[in-house]
């Protein structure tokens, strides 16, 4: 049984995720908390949970900070964002934390716990808008390293969360619109090898936003470079 | 420039001590008394005569030739080497000692040939030659009118003579063709100044005149001062003599509208006859020289020597009063220059035309080198001031066109926050249009459903998320990159699918990769995002289909996406519902096409796009 960390600051939307939660056998609510303080001590107290599930909008702060925590503290633990809209900059952000995926807060009461246990079983969802925002990020980074017409530095040559051609080709297919079960049948692949490889990008989009700040600190010269 | 000139007046001084030092050099023998057998006009004289012998005085300026014979005597006869010197002697010579020629300079039967007598003379005596009773014996060739003659000669030992006879070359040719040589610069320098300062403004005179005056003036002094040492003139005397003068009165001519322009006085009323009187003046300089030389009247030219120096004498005071009234360091230079020139000029016309001497030499030629350097004084001022002029002006452009750049950025910031407060603008139109139409549109709606009482809550369910969606809609077409449709279409898909699935209504998606339409922006974006929406949800809400399909693709230069359903269809005839009516003023609205065909199992909307421009958007 899962253990879901729930942190959302509207009591009926927390109640309504709790019960969520609690309709499948596979879930339980390990905790919940209505600001990033609570959250950030009751993850101190608690036992480690095996899903966060938390809003960005809190009154003391964002959801970002709690999932960065939880990230550091337990890495095992996956994390789900609660989004109104699931507009791709608060999405983006928030895969860049670290999280793996995301609710609606309008989703049905069945669909909340079918998604945190799709994301245990492999799926994490990726919208089209984020998959172009992703592809467009990976496209100017490159450039702009063949612009700086000089290796980079040695940190990016280790963690370097390069895209494979096989990811590449399923993010243009999802920016194009198509479904997992599409791409798979395109692809001649497995829906899950779909769904690995998206999980792997978000592991991906997390380290490569930790190694861009490196990568553009180091070419405005507040890091040295390291020689090959 | 002070100390230069105090370093002058000194030179000056010790130059004139000099001279008078030389006159009274003791030790030596100095004769003074000669017979002379002179022949003028075809008459021969003889007579025991004193020297010096003016020529020109004695005879009219009427030329002739002259036998001079001086006998003395000598206690000793000197065992080493003698020298004869004498301040003037020609202007053609021949110098006899014991019946033995010592000496000759031009020929002495060439009439107005050459000119000996401008400098002095030294005549070296060998040793032996000298005996106790002596006789010299000196003949000479005097042209009309050129200071020829014989002076006292002086002998004795040859270092003392010859010390004295370097001496006055020293100043009257060395020094005279020093001067010469700088005025010739000071020309050459002034001519340039004229040539190359010229301005070109309209209604200012191109060039300044100052210069051309001081040019010519100094031409005039080079040649005058440099005759010194022309022995050999280019032309024969006494053409000869007229050019020294014009060449003197071209000096003085040209230095007065020098002083005149210097004091500012050139665009003046009194100019035209100054300018008038200056002419006259030159002109009657050639008049007096040639009535002088040919007519041999001397009178005329020591008049007009004497008319000259009255007018330089008037003009100096009124300079020198103009001076004091509106002082000016350049005006009181050239006044004081100018009275001490006129003085000399004013002492050499004593000295030599009134006083007859004949071994005087002229001062002017002395103080004329301070109206050099007053030139030169006045152009390194003006350089300076232009200088100076220059940087101020390079200062001012620096400022203004600080200021400008400053206007520059401020306009440049007005425009961007003008641009900035119209994109908010329209973001706040669009905002309040996306709430009016969908969100807006569809809560109305639901609370309508809700008043009335006859709707069911799953209709009121669909009508709350389709406004939800229509919010979600919007905020996502913020990011639609502008022209996408196939981005447009996915998003609608990723959007929409969900409510499809729960419709039980199966997806066909056959969406080709389209290349951006430019002239779609976001506005008609927006719009062909709110048609495709009503479109699909007019298949979920009213179509009871299990299947649609969604196309598109790109090919002669048209777009098309098409959303096919297998319901039931519904007349195309009939009025349209609200939802169709609104597509249809969309799709005219930016200027696309909207075709709706309908029948039992097949309902085909189909959007036509032209990709190279809108079709009558309105």
């Amino acid at each position: 049984m899962w253990r879901v960390f729930i942190v959302e600051d509207d009591p009926d939307m927390r109640e309504f995720f709790e019960s969520g939660v609690a309709r499948s056998t596979h879930l339980c609510v390990a905790a919940s908390a209505g600001t990033v303080a609570q959250a950030l001590a009751l993850l101190d107290e608690a036992d480690p949970p095996d899903v966060l599930l938390t809003d960005l909008q809190l009154p003391d702060g964002s959801g970002l900070e709690i999932i960065r925590a939880v990230r550091q503290r337990f890495p095992a633990c996956e994390s789900l964002v609660i989004s109104m809209f699931g507009d791709e900059d608060n999405v983006l952000a928030a895969i860049e934390a670290g999280a793996l995926g995301y609710i609606h807060k309008d989703a049905a009461p069945d669909d909340i716990a079918q998604t945190i246990l799709d994301m245990k079983a492999g799926a994490s969802p990726i919208s089209p808008m984020v998959a172009r925002r992703v592809l467009a990020k990976y496209v100017s980074l490159q450039s702009r390293r063949a612009e700086l017409a000089e290796p980079p530095p040695q940190v990016l040559d280790d963690e370097r969360p390069a895209l494979s051609r096989r990811e590449q080709e399923v993010l243009e297919l999802i920016a194009r619109g198509f479904s997992y079960q599409e791409i798979a049948r395109l692809q001649r692949v497995s829906v899950h090898t779909v769904q690995t490889h998206i999980k792997n990008l978000y592991g991906k989009l997390a380290v490569h936003s930790k190694v861009e700040a490196v990568f553009e600190a180091t070419r405005m010269g507040l890091l040295p470079r390291v020689s090959r | 420039m002070k100390a230069s000139l105090r370093r002058l007046f000194l030179l000056l001084c010790w130059c004139l001590s000099a001279a008078v030092w030389a006159g009274q050099s003791d030790g030596l023998l100095v004769l003074d008394r000669a017979h002379a057998v002179v022949q003028v006009g075809g008459q021969a004289q003889a007579a025991e005569v004193s020297l010096p012998y003016h020529w020109d005085r004695l005879h009219r300026t009427q030329g002739g030739w002259g036998q001079f014979e001086l006998a003395f005597t000598l206690n000793d006869r000197p065992s080493d080497p003698w020298g004869a010197y004498l301040p003037r002697l020609g202007n053609a010579y021949r110098f006899w000692l014991n019946g033995n020629l010592l000496q000759e300079a031009g020929n002495p039967d060439k009439v107005n040939g050459e000119d000996h007598a401008k400098s002095s003379t030294y005549v070296p005596i060998p040793t032996g030659l000298l005996t106790t009773h002596n006789t010299l014996r000196i003949e000479i060739r005097a042209d009309d009118g050129r200071r020829g003659g014989l002076s006292p000669i002086t002998l004795g030992p040859a270092d003392q003579v010859l010390a004295l006879h370097q001496e006055a070359q020293r100043w009257r040719v060395q020094v005279s063709m020093s001067i010469a040589v700088f005025s010739w610069l000071v020309a050459l320098i002034s001519l340039v100044l004229w040539i190359t300062q010229d301005d070109p403004r309209p209604g200012q005179p191109r060039r300044d005149n100052t210069y051309l005056w001081a040019a010519l003036a100094e031409l005039c002094w080079s040649l005058r001062v440099g005759d010194v040492a022309i022995t050999h003139p280019p032309i024969p005397w006494p053409w000869w003599g007229i050019v020294a003068t014009a060449s003197f009165a071209g000096w003085i001519c040209c230095t007065a509208l020098f002083c005149h322009h210097v004091a500012g006085w050139q665009n003046g009323r009194g100019m035209r006859w100054f300018s008038l009187g200056v002419a006259a003046l030159f002109l009657s300089s050639v008049a007096a020289s040639a009535i002088s030389l040919f007519a041999l009247e001397p009178a005329y030219l020591t008049a007009w020597l004497g008319l000259a120096n009255l007018c330089f004498v008037a003009y100096a005071l009124v300079y020198t009063v103009a001076a004091w009234r509106k002082p000016d360091v350049a005006r009181w230079l050239v006044a004081l220059v100018g009275c001490l020139n006129v003085a000399m000029g004013l002492r050499d016309w004593l000295a030599i035309r009134i006083s007859g001497s004949l071994n005087d030499n002229t001062w002017i030629r002395y103080s004329s080198v301070l109206f050099g350097l007053t030139l030169v004084y006045i152009v390194v001022m003006r350089f300076r001031e232009a200088s100076a002029q220059a940087r101020e002006a390079r200062d001012l452009l620096a400022q203004r066109v600080r200021e400008k750049e400053l206007e520059l950025q401020e306009s440049y910031r007005r425009l961007e926050q003008l641009a900035r407060e119209q994109e908010r603008g329209a973001e706040r139109a669009r905002i309040l249009r996306d709430m009016h139409d969908g969100v807006g549109a569809h809560i109305s709606s639901a609370i309508r459903q809700l008043q009335s009482g006859r709707s069911s809550q799953g209709e009121l369910l669909s009508t709350l998320r389709d406004s939800l969606d229509q919010l979600k809609l919007s905020i996502d077409a913020i990011h639609l990159p502008t022209g996408d449709i196939t981005a447009l279409l996915a998003n609608l898909r990723y959007r929409l699918e969900p409510r499809l699935r729960a419709c039980d209504i199966e997806l066909e998606w056959a969406v080709d990769l389209i290349d951006p339409i430019p002239w779609l922006d976001a506005q008609a974006m927006r719009q062909l995002q709110f048609m495709v929406f009503e479109a699909l949800s007019n298949v979920m809400q009213h179509a009871h289909a299990r299947r649609v399909r969604i196309e598109a693709e790109a090919h002669d230069g048209l777009a098309r996406i098409r959303l096919i359903d297998d319901g039931h269809g519904f007349d195309t005839r009939v009025p349209p519902r609200r939802g169709l009516k609104s597509m249809q003023e969309r799709a005219q609205g930016i200027g696309v096409v909207l075709d709706l065909q309908s029948q039992p199992g097949r309902t085909v909307v189909a959007i036509g796009i032209p990709t190279g421009g809108a079709n009558g958007a309105g």
